[in-house]
């Protein structure tokens, strides 16, 4: 088990972020029409591109920044 | 592109399979291998994912089905239907000579080196005008229609090259100095489809 560290939660953050812009940028791909072509990049990307912004903030600040956040488990 | 269609959902599957082992199980990336699976996850996978899914975008909005899900292009969309061998687009189209898939795109995009992107960004601007900026009454070309790109197809052919009245304005037709609408001037003609008999196809016979 990993202390949840602010590490810990930030690439959980970063892969809920980064798995919902997936799951929205694949369902746009059913469906062709201008508007999905505008949630593809708007929405899609926008949360990818912030789990990604997310993840590499998170491993750039990791291990100097491992403070102990509130008591949890993760799993 | 049933191959990059068929990719992109490889990817994406692996891209949430890994990423929910990483929410799931953060401990994992304790360890180098661990680290590299995150970094695949959270990086690598997802990247390439939206880069895929913009090509297959691209691609579906060369689709005639794309161009005609907007309503102000409606009308153009039935033109190609029109019950008359004067109405070029609806020759065009119903006689095979464009691709009926991407018949829009087929005749609207430029012909140079850049002509895919130009087109690109010209949908791009006509999304904003759609939704933003507002439909003008009159949908116009941006600039008069370039014969460069009736010759891309008809420039060699048979039918073009040896007919009288071609071979006679043959270079002034290849420098766009007289444009072909001059003599094909049936466009889109959108004003008088009401009065127009629209072709309905038989089922698709293919061999």
């Amino acid at each position: 088990m990993m202390p949840d560290t602010r590490l810990v939660r930030r690439l959980r953050r970063s892969g809920i972020l980064v798995g919902l812009g997936l799951l929205v940028a694949a369902a746009t791909l059913f469906w062709p029409h201008p508007t999905s072509f505008l949630v593809f990049l708007g929405l899609g990307g926008l949360l990818v591109g912030a789990g990604v912004l997310l993840y590499l903030f998170a491993i750039a600040a990791g291990p100097a920044d491992a403070a102990p956040g509130p008591a949890s488990t993760d799993g | 592109m049933p191959f990059l269609d068929e990719a992109l959902v490889a990817v994406v599957l692996a891209a949430v399979a890994l990423i929910a082992l990483i929410v799931l199980r953060p401990s994992l990336t304790a360890a180098r291998g661990g680290r590299i699976l995150a970094f695949l996850a959270l990086l690598v996978l997802p990247v390439l994912a939206m880069a895929m899914g913009l090509s297959v975008h691209v691609e579906q909005s060369k689709s005639t089905e794309f161009c005609l899900s907007c309503h102000v292009m409606e009308p153009y969309g039935k033109s190609l239907q029109v019950d008359d061998a004067a109405w070029l687009p609806a020759q065009h189209f119903q006689n095979n000579r464009i691709p009926r898939d991407r018949a829009c795109f087929t005749c609207h995009t430029d012909y140079t080196m850049f002509g895919d992107v130009n087109a690109k960004l010209r949908g791009l601007r006509h999304l904003y005008v759609n939704y933003i900026g507002g439909v003008p009454e009159k949908v116009a070309l941006y600039e008069p229609y370039n014969n460069r790109e009736c010759l891309h197809c008809h420039a060699g052919a048979r039918s073009f090259e040896e007919s009288e009245l071609h071979r006679d304005m043959r270079a002034e037709l290849g420098a766009n100095e007289t444009s072909c609408l001059e003599c094909h001037d049936m466009t889109h003609g959108v004003s008088e489809l009401k009065e127009q008999t629209l072709w309905t196809p038989a089922k698709e016979a293919r061999p």
